[in-house]
């Protein structure tokens, strides 16, 4: 499985760890309200189908991604980096610079 | 200055190690800058932090993701948002970016003594790498002077392609010695110089 | 008569011979042959005994597909069992042995399982493993007595016991386009996509690519088609975008057209090359794929249809054709298709009587009788052969009238010593069923069509149904044209072929029903399930397609029913009364051929993590350390080597660092730089407690909180600068806090201009701890003064060592006045030996791991054994942390009821009253009996044999923690055997006013 990282394009999958549901807003640092912080932490929409979710490259630039992923079938939808630069998801797609684009292959034989 | 130690240690054996065909096919080597520097710029800075990396090395790199350059001595690339890896044979690059980059463009980390960094050189640099690393090491899709931050299982590596046929990798330290064994393993088959 | 070598034909290399064995005995073959095709040409027919009957064997197939001939490769004292002869090439001092036999594959005791065919019917190991419900074995035991010697009766090859030696690698490839399966669709893709520019790899599971042009007879262009599939690939070859993978099997087919695949580098060869691995498995993310798979015939179901001499049409022709070798003299074929005609004619070409063509159908096409007529062949329209005979090779088939799929009349007696058979083909659709939904159903060609693609792929060849060449090369134009994205490819770039036009439709039967008792008609080889096997399931009312599959096994050996999926739906159609496609079939999952577990782990074998080391690494080693794995970090854990035991060791050096001065390496610390104008309102959230206020120059000890308000992990955090910060893990949580704080500054706060980098490498750490540490730095140390006005408690200074710029913490883990000593990790070393040499007036002593937990548990500090996740700050009286100024991470649910009660399990001492060791794990419990395992009132987190105290003590969480010190418990721990008296105490052991360390 491959994820196209915004910034680094596709990579494989065991470069990205998985850093939960996206769905869960974290309350205000100063929020008092106990059933907010306790829905943050505990509750979890588990859906069949899109799931907004973050997912973090861990062995590759290292940025926070919010992928829109179905949990029926592994597509991803959508990928953008998480927080203010990329609140909105944008469609993913190859990157400008596809790994998979023409050219010749190096080293043909071992 | 005392000299650093290399953390390769005993696993560091000079020598040619030729194939059953007696071909070798690249050439291991550890470079030792004397700086590795990390430059990351705040959101809407980038360019500052470009020029000062400019002013300060002479290479200009391109703004875009993984772009770099490579000159001589001193090398440089993007391999996160807003974040370079500076390198050079002279020590002493940190304090000269420090002094180019102020708080409000980013910050400058040395990472001289925490990254190792280690060369491949040859033919068969690319088919060695592919073995650890899940990149596309052809020219096209990774040209010369581009940097990529990727991993292998826990080792965690930025590699630049400094040359036709050669790459430039920064690991950890502490994995260094484990990484660089690993490496002249995987070299064995198309044969290796160590030096 | 047997089986023979040809004079002439094929691609073996009869000019040279290659000596091989095969159960002790000594055989010859060419360059070019199977381990099949070798024996075959040997007269050899018997190969294997089955899996539960242990009925002989012949081969079946001349590929992948084969289920019979498995065999066990021996290298030295390494078996590797289950490998199909027609898979295995030989080579000088191939050493091989046949399976599931005993004595010998001769005489095979095991056979009278026969007799007890009815036991061994479907369902077996459901019902007999349940025990009998019912007669004078009821619930005793006595199955499980059965079980032994049933398991060791049916099975496969035997696995070794010993280590693979061998050398196994992974590789990533990318490509533009990757076709799979190199026969003339194919070869036509890969063609038109290379000179189209795209880099393409073609990866073939034979060693010589070409598929059925290897052996169809055909002409391509002029050319022989096995010499015009030469040529393509000779001229593939020569392209640098082009990569060949031959002897390669893509086996897996994964989301992001991501394709596994096994290449099968050394195991034609005597022996590898240097640094050659056996088995190299290739991850390759294509941007498109072509599935040129081909197709694979289909058995069909009689009484007897297993007996050696017995086999698929097309493997006679590809024994033939490839490998020169006549699979017997006098030759009978059994179809339900046109196209297994070819296989009569081309035997009659070699020489081979063909003695009659039994068709199922009650009309055969002119072309079809123009071949029998060229075999000089009978045909036998509308029966089926009811029944064979012979012991270990076939000698005489049953031929009898088929009406309606039922065996009427008397049975013709035919003498043969070969059969072919021909159900028709079915598409290998693994891949793209692994890459997509369920398969359609074709009523024409009687098989399962490739879904719909969900990935990007594209069908060519028998793959999509199209088996006949010209459609093949057809269909590889057109698909290779698609993958390159240029303009739809002119007629004229497609190759002529010159070929018997055939129809290849089967009729739609795949089983006859003998009338009366006959043997047994095999479904599934490998697994030995038959007709009646999946009738049976059928009266029991496994009808699904998912319990037929589990209840009779039927797909579910090494060859994932590659031969028998058709068919055995088809009975269980027939059975049920609905149609094919209304059964449904399984989704194929991967892999499509067995892999090697050493291809899996590749790199990752023996040495199964990297080893991380400090900079002093080596010093370590030299200076007799016992090295203990800390996570993927090696550390000393005591300095021994000196005869003595390791509680002598620790509580020596543990004991020197009180009385004197010890050193000890915590270069493995987590270091993180946290940097930018942000940074300190950054730590105030995440730590428990305030950073801000810290001034530049000094350290501070911190505490995390997950976002549920448990402990997190704990630290020191030094201030370099108004922004900026080092702080300091855990060793085992570093990449976890990391993580974590990077999820806050990207997901959280993304306002915050702070900048995190592991520096953890950077810094080399050596922390020195006693009462004269202070005189190892004043001696040692140049640019600053260490007295305790210029380097107070969590103070910081920046000087030199011998030459090497320092910067020094004084802070203290150990209890006594202690200094972080951090250079950079190409200096460790250096900086280390310089403070040894220092140290000696001072009796100087490294320690490891064992006398640093000494040294924390006697001070009663915390670390991952008491941070366990399961405990708050408030449990281990780390509540002064606890700013109650501002919020932090975890600050809002770390008061919860559950998480106050004053009744949870918190820290506490707890000492030995019987002089005796407390081990990790060790329950507390307040009564006093070792027998009773029960009313644990917490556990021992740490212990140790405290020099200090001259006790065995330990950290414990206990339930009330303070209010029970100074009562009496008992510790229980009865996997250690272990149950004593001890007394909770308070967890500060030693110096619990701190004035050692602050002095």
């Amino acid at each position: 499985m491959l994820i196209t990282c915004p910034y680094c394009g596709p990579r494989d999958l065991a470069e990205f760890s998985y850093q939960g549901d996206a769905n869960r807003p974290r309350p205000d640092q100063h929020d008092t309200d106990q059933a907010r912080w306790n829905a943050y932490v505990y509750d979890r929409s588990n859906p069949a189908g899109p799931h907004r979710e973050y997912w973090q490259h861990a062995g590759g630039c290292r940025k926070h991604l919010l992928i829109v992923r179905s949990t029926l079938t592994h597509a991803i939808e959508s990928v953008a980096f998480a927080g203010a630069q990329g609140a909105t998801p944008r469609p993913a797609r190859r990157s400008p610079k596809s790994r998979t684009k023409t050219g010749p292959a190096k080293g043909k034989k071992p | 200055m005392v000299e650093p130690v290399s953390p390769l240690g005993a696993a560091w054996k000079p020598g040619a190690y030729p194939n059953t065909a007696g071909e070798t096919g690249l050439v291991l080597s550890e470079t030792r800058p004397g700086s590795i520097v990390q430059a990351a710029a705040w959101p809407g800075r980038e360019k500052t932090l470009i020029d000062a990396i400019k002013s300060v090395t002479g290479l200009a790199l391109a703004d875009g993701a993984g772009a770099g350059q490579v000159d001589g001595a001193k090398a440089a690339f993007g391999f996160a948002p807003g974040k370079f890896l500076a390198i050079d044979q002279k020590e002493g690059l940190a304090a000269a970016l420090g002094a180019v980059i102020d708080v409000d463009t980013g910050t400058v980390t040395d990472l001289s003594h925490g990254r190792t960094a280690l060369r491949l050189a040859g033919p068969k640099a690319d088919w060695v790498l592919a073995k650890f690393f899940a990149l596309d090491f052809s020219q096209t899709t990774f040209p010369l002077g581009a940097g990529r931050a990727t991993s292998h299982h826990d080792i965690f590596a930025q590699i630049q392609r400094s040359g036709a046929e050669q790459f430039d990798l920064y690991v950890f330290r502490s994995f260094a010695r484990a990484f660089w064994t690993a490496l002249c393993h995987a070299s064995e088959e198309t044969g290796y110089t160590v030096g | 008569m047997s089986p023979r070598r040809s004079t002439e034909g094929g691609r073996i290399d009869r000019g040279r011979t290659i000596r091989f064995s095969f159960d002790g005995k000594s055989y010859h073959g060419h360059p070019g042959d199977t381990l099949a095709s070798a024996l075959m040409a040997n007269g050899m027919r018997l190969f294997g005994r089955s899996f539960k009957y242990h009925r002989p064997r012949g081969l079946l197939a001349a590929g992948v597909d084969e289920p019979n001939a498995l065999v066990t490769v021996l290298k030295g004292t390494v078996r590797e069992p289950n490998i199909a002869a027609t898979q295995i090439e030989i080579h000088e001092g191939l050493t091989v042995e046949s399976q599931n036999r005993f004595p010998s594959l001769d005489v095979d005791a095991g056979a009278v399982n026969q007799l007890a065919g009815g036991l061994l019917s479907a369902g077996f190991y459901y019902k007999t493993f349940m025990g009998p419900v019912v007669g004078p074995l009821r619930g005793t035991r006595f199955w499980m007595a059965c079980e032994h010697f049933i398991r060791r009766a049916a099975g496969l090859g035997r696995a070794g016991r010993d280590a693979d030696p061998d050398r196994y690698e992974r590789m990533n490839a990318f490509c533009d386009v990757l076709v799979t399966g190199a026969g003339p669709a194919g070869l036509m893709a890969a063609k038109v996509a290379a000179e189209a520019g795209k880099r393409v790899i073609l990866a073939d599971l034979e060693p010589v690519p070409g598929g059925s042009a290897k052996w169809s007879g055909d002409t391509i262009d002029g050319l022989p088609a096995a010499a015009w599939a030469q040529r393509t690939i000779e001229a593939l070859g020569a392209m640098d975008t082009v990569r060949l993978l031959p002897r390669t099997t893509v086996w897996g087919y994964y989301d992001g057209n991501t394709l596994a695949a096994l290449e099968r580098v050394t195991d034609h060869k005597p022996a590898p090359d240097k640094g050659e691995p056996r088995h190299r498995h290739w991850t390759i993310r294509a941007g498109a794929v072509v599935l040129a798979t081909g197709a694979f015939e289909r058995p069909l179901v009689f009484p007897g249809n297993d007996r050696p001499g017995v086999m698929l049409a097309d493997a006679a022709v590809r024994l033939l054709r490839e490998y020169g070798v006549v699979a017997g003299s006098r030759v009978a074929l059994f179809a339900n298709n046109d196209d297994a005609y070819r296989a009569a004619a081309a035997l009659a070409e070699a020489g081979a009587t063909i003695a009659t063509i039994v068709d199922m159908r009650d009309t055969v096409s002119s072309a079809a009788r123009a071949l029998a007529e060229r075999a000089g062949a009978e045909i036998l329209a509308g029966h089926a052969v009811s029944g064979t005979k012979g012991g270990k090779a076939l000698r005489e088939i049953a031929v009898q009238r088929l009406r309606e799929g039922e065996i009427t009349g008397q049975p013709r007696r035919i003498a043969v010593d070969c059969l072919l058979m021909s159900g028709g083909w079915s598409p290998a659709i693994h891949l793209a069923s692994q890459a997509g939904t369920a398969p359609r159903w074709d009523e024409a060609l009687q098989a399962f069509l490739p879904p719909a693609p969900t990935q990007n792929w594209i069908g060519a060849g028998a793959f999509a149904g199209h088996f006949a060449t010209a459609a093949a090369l057809a269909d590889g134009l057109a698909a290779g044209a698609k993958v390159a994205g240029g303009k739809p490819p002119r007629k004229s770039a497609l190759p002529r072929v010159e070929t018997l036009e055939l129809d290849i439709a089967p009729a739609p039967v795949f089983a006859i029903r003998p009338s009366g008792k006959a043997g047994k008609a095999f479904v599934d080889f490998q697994h030995d399930v038959t007709a009646e096997d999946v009738r049976q399931a059928h009266r029991e009312g496994f009808v699904s397609v998912e319990h037929l599959k589990r209840y009779t096994t039927l797909g579910m050996a090494t060859d994932q029913g590659k031969t028998s999926n058709v068919p055995g739906l088809a009975i269980m159609a027939e059975a049920r009364g609905i149609t094919v496609p209304e059964v449904g079939t399984t989704r194929f999952r991967p892999p499509f051929t067995p892999v090697s577990l050493g291809a899996l782990a590749a790199e990752r074998y023996g040495e199964l993590r990297p080893d991380r080391l400090t900079p002093m690494h080596d010093w370590h080693v030299e200076s007799g350390a016992t090295m203990y794995a800390a996570g993927l970090w090696y550390r000393p854990m005591v300095y021994g080597g000196r005869g003595e035991t390791v509680e002598q060791a620790y509580v020596r050096e543990a004991a020197a660092t009180r009385a004197g001065v010890g050193i000890v390496d915590v270069s493995t610390l987590g270091k993180i730089m946290v940097q930018g104008p942000d940074a300190a309102d950054f730590l105030d959230r995440v730590y428990t407690n305030k950073f801000s206020t810290l001034p530049v120059m000094k350290a501070r000890y911190g505490l995390m909180l997950r976002e549920d308000g448990l402990a997190y992990d704990d630290g020191t955090t030094w201030r370099l600068s108004q922004t900026d910060f080092l702080m300091t893990t855990t060793t085992a949580n570093a990449g976890k806090v990391m993580q974590q704080l990077e999820y806050y500054l990207d997901i959280v706060w993304p306002d915050l201009k702070v900048a995190l980098t592991s520096v953890s490498d950077e810094w080399a750490g050596a922390a020195i701890a006693g009462p004269h540490s202070r005189d190892v730095l004043a001696a040692c140390v140049a640019g600053t003064a260490v007295d305790n006005d210029t380097l107070p408690f969590m103070g910081i200074v920046r000087g030199e060592i011998d030459g090497v710029p320092v910067m020094i913490c004084r802070l203290s883990f150990s209890g006594e006045r202690a200094y972080e000593v951090y250079c950079g990790a190409g200096h460790g070393l250096h900086v280390w030996e310089a403070l040894m040499e220092a140290g000696k007036p001072f009796a100087i002593v490294p320690y490891g791991l064992e006398a640093l937990g000494t040294l924390r548990i006697e001070k009663g500090h915390v670390t991952g054994a008491e941070i366990d996740g399961r405990t708050t700050g408030r449990d281990l009286y780390l509540d002064w942390m606890l700013s109650k100024k501002k919020p932090f991470a975890g600050s809002m649910m770390m008061d919860r009821e559950g998480l106050c009660d004053d009744d949870r399990i918190r820290l506490v001492g707890i000492v030995a009253l019987d002089d005796r060791p407390l081990g990790g794990g060790a329950h507390i419990v307040e009564h006093n009996d070792p027998a009773e395992i029960r009313d644990s009132i917490g556990h021992v987190t740490a212990g140790c044999y405290s020099p200090a105290l001259g006790k065995y003590i330990a950290l414990a969480l206990v339930k009330g923690g303070k209010t029970r010190h100074g009562t009496r418990a008992f510790v229980s721990d009865p996997l250690r055997k272990r149950f004593g008296p001890v007394e909770i105490v308070s967890h500060h052991f030693y110096d619990p006013e701190g004035s050692r360390m602050h002095g």
